[in-house]
């Protein structure tokens, strides 16, 4: 893993325990966590345990300490990587904590990032409506039954709130759209298997 | 069910009594082209000069038989009360006959796009599918990430459109389950009573 020299230093003032002791040093490692995978805004700098800590150095530390677990995340790191990057100014206690941290929200990091990124409106839900159309302005006696079909999709390439794609389909057309979700979902479950 | 004409179409139409049923004929032909194609003026003067009266003429002698056509096949008026309702026309029987035979050759296909003129939300055309599995990104490698790429076709009063969408496994299982109670739903006693009794 390659990191800065700034990444660097700041995980350096992490480790002096003149700085931060075993104690500020957990609280701070979850802080840096939690403000990754919280959707709230501020970073949880103010948290009382770190307070006597220069300001400067807490905010070193903090983005250096981010950056370290978005890359080992991105990188999938295992305990080895992540300890032979640590240990030159890490003692072992401190890889410890920081590796049980990063063991137990890597799972949650890992599927934000996995969503990072321009992908198709996601389609979440159906609602379906059947009709039967007895007449209308241009033809009568229709008679026919019709579904109105309206796909839920979220983050749209505008990324505004979630939308719906609706259109109209006959009795056949609804079979025919079913029958081919349905070769989708056959092919998905080969793959699986084999 | 008789169609009701008005004196003013009952005019309009009056002038195919003064030509050969052969033209009428192809005026019928002429006015079913139309509503495929949608008019042509070119045609009226043509025909005016051959036959020797007035484009207006023929314009409300052609218009006159689409409007015929069009309130009928709307109405789906069957092919005696159609023969009743030409009737107060006072044609000679042969005449009757052409437009008859115009009418029934062509009712299905004139309700085919009298249908497609009516308020609706686009159509469903085709479903194309594509299966990937999502393997790295810049901010993520080593993913296993199954996703299924829907491209939605759609028809919107002839225009073709296509939405291309994504979903996850689960949810296409989920999609699918649901349109199938959607299928079945119209299978129940309630749906088809309410299909055979309104006729």
């Amino acid at each position: 893993m390659e990191l800065s020299e700034s990444v660097q230093k700041g995980l350096q003032y992490l480790a002096d325990p003149v700085h931060f002791d075993l104690k500020t040093f957990t609280a701070f490692t979850e802080v840096a966590f939690q403000s990754l995978i919280s959707s709230r805004s501020e970073c949880g700098l103010d948290d009382p345990q770190l307070k006597d800590i220069d300001q400067t150095i807490l905010k070193h530390c903090h983005i250096a300490t981010t950056t370290f677990i978005l890359e080992s995340v991105k990188q999938n790191a295992d305990k080895s990587a992540i300890s032979s990057c640590l240990e030159d100014s890490f003692d072992t206690d401190r890889i410890d904590v920081f590796y049980s941290s990063y063991q137990h929200h890597k799972r949650t990091l890992e599927n934000l990032l996995e969503s990072i990124g321009r992908s198709p409106p996601h389609i979440t839900d159906v609602l379906w409506r059947l009709d039967y159309c007895i007449k209308n302005s241009h033809v009568h006696k229709v008679n026919q039954p019709s579904y109105l079909i309206s796909l839920h999709v979220e983050n749209d390439d505008s990324g505004g709130p979630p939308k719906e794609v609706n259109f109209n389909c006959t009795m056949e057309q609804l079979q025919d759209l079913v029958g081919k979700m349905k070769d989708a979902a056959k092919s998905l479950e080969k793959a699986t298997q084999s | 069910m008789l169609l009701v004409l008005s004196d003013e179409h009952k005019e309009h139409l009056g002038f195919l009594h003064e030509v050969d049923p052969s033209v009428v004929g192809e005026f019928g032909r002429i006015a079913v082209e139309f509503l495929r194609k949608g008019s042509n003026p070119k045609i009226y003067e043509g025909a005016a000069r051959k036959l020797n009266v007035s484009a207006d003429t023929v314009q409300h002698g052609v218009e006159g038989l689409i409007y015929l056509l069009t309130e009928s096949s709307k109405l789906m008026i069957s092919e005696l009360d159609f023969q009743d309702s030409v009737l107060v026309l006072g044609f000679p029987a042969e005449l009757n006959e052409v437009l008859l035979q115009l009418y029934l050759d062509n009712r299905k296909e004139i309700r085919h796009i009298l249908s497609q003129l009516a308020p609706t939300l686009p159509q469903y055309h085709n479903l194309e599918w594509r299966l990937d599995v999502q393997l790295a990104s810049r901010t993520l490698r080593q993913q296993v990430k199954p996703t299924v790429t829907l491209k939605l076709h759609l028809d919107d009063s002839g225009t073709q459109s296509a939405r291309v969408l994504q979903t996850d496994p689960a949810t296409l299982l989920h999609l699918i389950a649901e349109l199938e109670r959607a299928l079945a739903e119209a299978k129940t006693n309630h749906c088809r009573r309410i299909m055979r009794n309104i006729k």
